[in-house]
């Protein structure tokens, strides 16, 4: 790159000129990556095909059904806009998160894609830690056990909060709380213990309140950890997967993951939904690993590095992907030989192609 | 440890309305300076009790004889000591250095010793060897704002008002010595003061994030059109200077409910010794480039009254005309 | 020390070759740390180069840095004992260090929309890789571009630049050199206009001297600004590409 030159001139010393501005330099060309890789089913609808910086927006595409499917106005139009970015200069619009106003502008006031729903324009930001929403299935740690509830990391601005009354004691869903229960609640979840997990509310200040209430949800064993960013989980119906192999994969919405040997849930032992609480004896918090046999164990190691791979390439990770990256991952023999970064691209890429139709 | 002292909300609200009003709670004007009070020891040379208002600050200089740097043989010492003690507000804790006190001690650090106030070179005796250290040591009696300002004129005013006793060189080569004339003998010798450093903070109020606060009125528009809490009713498109309340030098309350400050450091030559923003408020150029001005007006101000209190100073010690015959004999 | 004749020459160059108006060369980069940080970036501006990490927002680490409206920010300035010529090690607790991330740390509160993370805290860890003048305003402008690589919501650009001042003749963007020869100020601008959240001036200067100078430094905020307001929307162009979001 070249010295760049300040358009300054004598001239500007009066102090009306002050502010005058140097002249936006041209729009800069693309970076060509070795792994261009264009997407065809993630929760983003379509590509953006041109870099016309001030297009008038129509916003037809991002329509979620009801009501009124051709709102225009003057808006920027759905590529990037970054901080200070003047997003909309009609009052019509309803302004969302990652926008501020001053009068009747609202300008961005992160780097990313605006979004819109019916009237709420809200700007999504390229990157950014999880922002829990109720119903998400997300994977904690729990971090602080306090009286009647329990504080859980689950990558989120602030800790959630899981309460007594919110998890499955043994014994059953009809049991009630006895203060034996508040007294002896490390023997149920105590720091570092992993569990998945739904958010039930979302506080004001944005910290969320979980719940466990479900023989999905429960403490975590038999399996590994480890995380992708947040941005990068497609979030679909279900978050809980049976992958080929014996492994189960819990994705959760927070960008934590958990790969475990295949168990037998309690509900697939064919017993009667009415007894299934009643089933639910202390083994759901039991901290003792089960027998993993080598092959799991691979095949564990192998699902983990394919999520890295994709993690690395910044792929959108659904179970689709997770499987074809499995796939493809079989040409190598060890999954150690997954780390190395060529390796990789290679699979990421073979994921994009095999996914795409 | 006692905390900060917040404010509360109600006094939050009620000075923030009065400046809207343009009035400030003790009745100055916004570009007015509080009573300034400066005397100075009756016993002592560079000893200075500065008042600023119901702030208080006592500044003392003195020196020593010995070894420069190493790296600086021409250079005499020079140091500025300026720790709070609890003695000026029980937020200021002794031993530990808060963000605060950090930032008064840099600023007159900046103000006074780097803009070059004291020439250090006039400080030499045998080049390597030996060489003053002049000491400031600023005590901080009574907070009520503006320390910073309080501290670098009592430093200023210090200097020149200290006088060290005069020495002698006596023998040539390694055998040199130097000969300390006690101040009872001889007339003791001023300082080589370049110029007089004077700080200037001034505080900034966004009225208009008063006037909304006060009414209400934006919050509600806020909840009118948006149902996300991820809106900022804040900056307005073109700042007109109206909106930004400038006020020099503020008091404690003003202090702590204030956005934003600049302190300023001016001498009498039109100079800016230093200038310090700290990132807080956002602010136009051109007040701060109006501030900067009206900080020489202040400074020649005090100045003028630093100048005529020594004056005083110089005549009440001169009782008979003493040291000017003394002086005399010493001219050549 | 360089003579006057050297750092600006009668042909109007400067020691490195430019003008007066020109900043030096300008490299940045984000998203540098992805797995051990929320946002990074890496700064380079002539050979002044600055990494920045931003941690956050999350859940505070102590109890005293539990702000009830509003997220509280804190910044580590660490500054490598190779950035200069002769490898001192600096402590933590060195004046100018601390000056420095209290600085940082007030400019970012105001810029950074702080309510909308009550109750937590971000970190703001810079590392000072090499020193060739315009330490501070690389630490800004790096930390700006680390805090939207995090998603962390702001009302603009925080972009600083220095200017100088040699006799009559305004300088932009300083180097070491130059910097320890002239008195010169430290300016941070948020956005695209006039306003101006930190100005630092370290030296005596005239004050008719003092508005070339701060009008300089502007103008050359606010081209750092394009400059990394450029690479911002390059990196989230890539992403969209590549349908990571």
């Amino acid at each position: 790159m070249p010295m760049l030159t300040v358009h300054t001139s004598t001239d500007l010393f009066s102090s009306s000129r002050l502010g005058h501005r140097a002249p936006r330099s041209a729009k800069e060309e693309l970076d060509s990556e070795d792994v261009v890789m264009s997407d065809a089913d993630s929760a983003e609808p379509e590509q953006e095909s041109d870099d016309d910086d001030d297009r008038i927006f129509s916003l037809d595409h991002t329509e979620t059904g009801d009501g009124d499917a051709r709102v225009t106005g003057v808006v920027k139009s759905r590529h990037i806009v970054t901080p200070g970015e003047l997003v909309t200069a009609e009052s019509m619009w309803m302004r969302g998160h990652g926008t501020y106003s001053v009068g009747l502008k609202s300008y961005s006031s992160v780097a990313g894609t605006i979004t819109r729903v019916n009237k709420l324009l809200s700007v999504a930001p390229l990157r950014g830690r999880y922002d829990p929403k109720i119903g998400d299935h997300v994977i904690g740690r729990i971090i602080d056990v306090g009286t009647r509830s329990w504080h859980v990391d689950i990558g989120a601005k602030q800790a959630a909060v899981l309460m007594l009354g919110s998890v499955n004691l043994p014994g059953g869903v009809q049991r009630r709380k006895s203060e034996s229960d508040e007294l002896q609640m490390r023997a149920f979840l105590k720091e570092g213990d992993l569990l998945n997990a739904e958010v039930q509310a979302v506080f004001t200040d944005g910290a969320a309140s979980l719940h466990t209430r479900s023989l999905n949800y429960g403490k975590l064993r038999n399996g590994y950890f480890f995380t992708i960013p947040s941005s990068l989980v497609v979030r679909s119906k279900y978050h809980t997967f049976e992958l080929p192999g014996g492994v189960d994969l819990v994705l959760g919405v927070n960008g934590y993951i958990w790969l475990r040997k295949h168990t037998q849930q309690l509900g697939e032992q064919g017993v009667s939904i009415t007894r299934l609480a009643e089933e639910a004896g202390w083994e759901i918090y039991s901290d003792e690993n089960e027998y993993i046999s080598p092959s799991i164990r691979e095949n564990i190691a192998r699902y983990a590095n394919a999520v890295k791979a994709l993690r690395y390439c910044e792929v959108g990770v659904n179970e689709a992907r997770v499987i074809a990256a499995y796939e493809a991952s079989k040409e190598y023999r060890s999954p150690g030989e997954m780390i190395e970064n060529d390796v990789k691209k290679r699979i990421a890429k073979h994921v994009l192609l095999a996914t795409k139709g | 440890m006692p905390r900060d002292l917040t404010p509360s909300t109600i006094e939050n609200t009620f000075v923030l309305k009065a400046l809207t009003e343009r009035i400030r709670l003790d009745s100055r004007s916004f570009n007015q300076l509080r009573d300034l009070d400066i005397s100075f020891s009756s016993t002592e040379y560079g000893v200075v009790d500065v008042k600023l208002g119901r702030t208080r600050v006592i500044a003392r200089i003195s020196a020593e004889i010995t070894q420069p740097y190493t790296d600086r043989p021409y250079d005499g010492l020079f140091i500025i000591s300026t720790e709070i003690s609890p003695m000026a507000a029980p937020t200021f804790e002794a031993g530990r250095k808060s963000e605060d006190e950090l930032v008064i001690s840099r600023i007159i650090e900046k103000s006074i010793r780097r803009s070059g106030a004291l020439d250090t070179e006039s400080l030499c005796i045998i080049s390597g060897e030996k060489c003053w250290a002049v000491r400031a040591d600023v005590h901080f009696l009574d907070h009520d704002g503006g320390l910073m300002d309080a501290a670098c004129i009592a430093v200023s005013a210090g200097l020149l008002h200290f006088r060290r006793p005069d020495i002698t060189i006596e023998g040539v080569g390694s055998r040199r010595e130097v000969i300390v004339h006690p101040i009872t003998e001889r007339v003791p010798v001023p300082l080589a003061v370049l110029h007089v450093p004077v700080c200037v903070t001034f505080s900034f109020f966004d009225v208009r994030k008063a006037s909304s606060a006060i009414s209400g009125r934006t919050r509600k528009d806020e909840a009118k059109d948006v149902d996300e809490d991820d809106v900022e009713e804040e900056e307005e498109e073109e700042e007109d200077d109206s909106s930004v309340a400038v006020l020099v030098d503020a008091t404690l309350q003003e202090e702590l409910l204030r956005h934003g400050y600049m302190s300023v450091t001016a001498n009498t030559n039109r100079e800016i010794c230093q200038i310090q923003k700290g990132g807080d408020m956002p602010v136009d150029v051109g007040v701060l480039l109006s501030c900067s001005e009206a900080a020489i007006m202040v400074a020649e101000k005090v100045t003028k009254l630093i100048n005529k209190r020594l004056k005083e100073d110089e005549a009440r010690r001169n009782v008979g005309n003493l040291l000017v015959e003394a002086r005399a004999e010493n001219d050549r | 020390m360089a003579s006057r004749m050297e750092i600006f020459s009668p042909e109007g160059l400067r020691i490195d070759g430019r003008r007066w108006n020109e900043v030096r060369h300008f490299r940045c980069a984000i998203n540098t740390h992805p797995v051990s940080s929320d946002g990074s970036a890496i700064i380079e501006q002539g050979n002044t180069k600055v990494i920045c990490n931003v941690i956050g927002p999350v859940e505070p680490t102590l109890r005293s840095r539990v702000v009830p409206d509003r997220v509280s920010i804190s910044v580590k300035v660490v500054v490598a004992p190779f950035s200069t010529i002769d490898r001192r090690k600096r402590s933590q607790n060195d004046s100018r260090i601390q000056e420095m991330c209290s600085s940082i740390q007030h400019v970012f509160e105001d810029a950074v929309i702080a309510h909308l993370f009550p109750r937590s805290q971000i970190d703001v860890n810079l590392y000072v890789v090499a020193q060739d003048g315009g330490v501070l305003q690389a630490c800004i402008n790096a930390t700006t571009l680390a805090l939207i690589d995090a998603g962390v919501p702001m009302y603009d650009y925080v972009c600083a630049c220095t200017a100088g001042m040699l006799d009559r003749e305004v300088l932009l963007d300083l180097n070491r050199i130059e910097e320890s020869d002239m008195p010169f100020l430290t300016m941070a601008t948020i956005g695209s206009k006039r306003k101006v959240a930190l100005l630092q001036l370290e030296m005596k200067v005239q004050f008719d001297r003092l508005e070339p100078m701060m009008a300089a430094s502007m103008s050359g905020c606010h081209h750092i600004r394009d400059l990394m307001d450029n690479e911002v929307r390059k990196h989230g162009k890539s992403r969209l590409e590549r349908g990571s979001l």
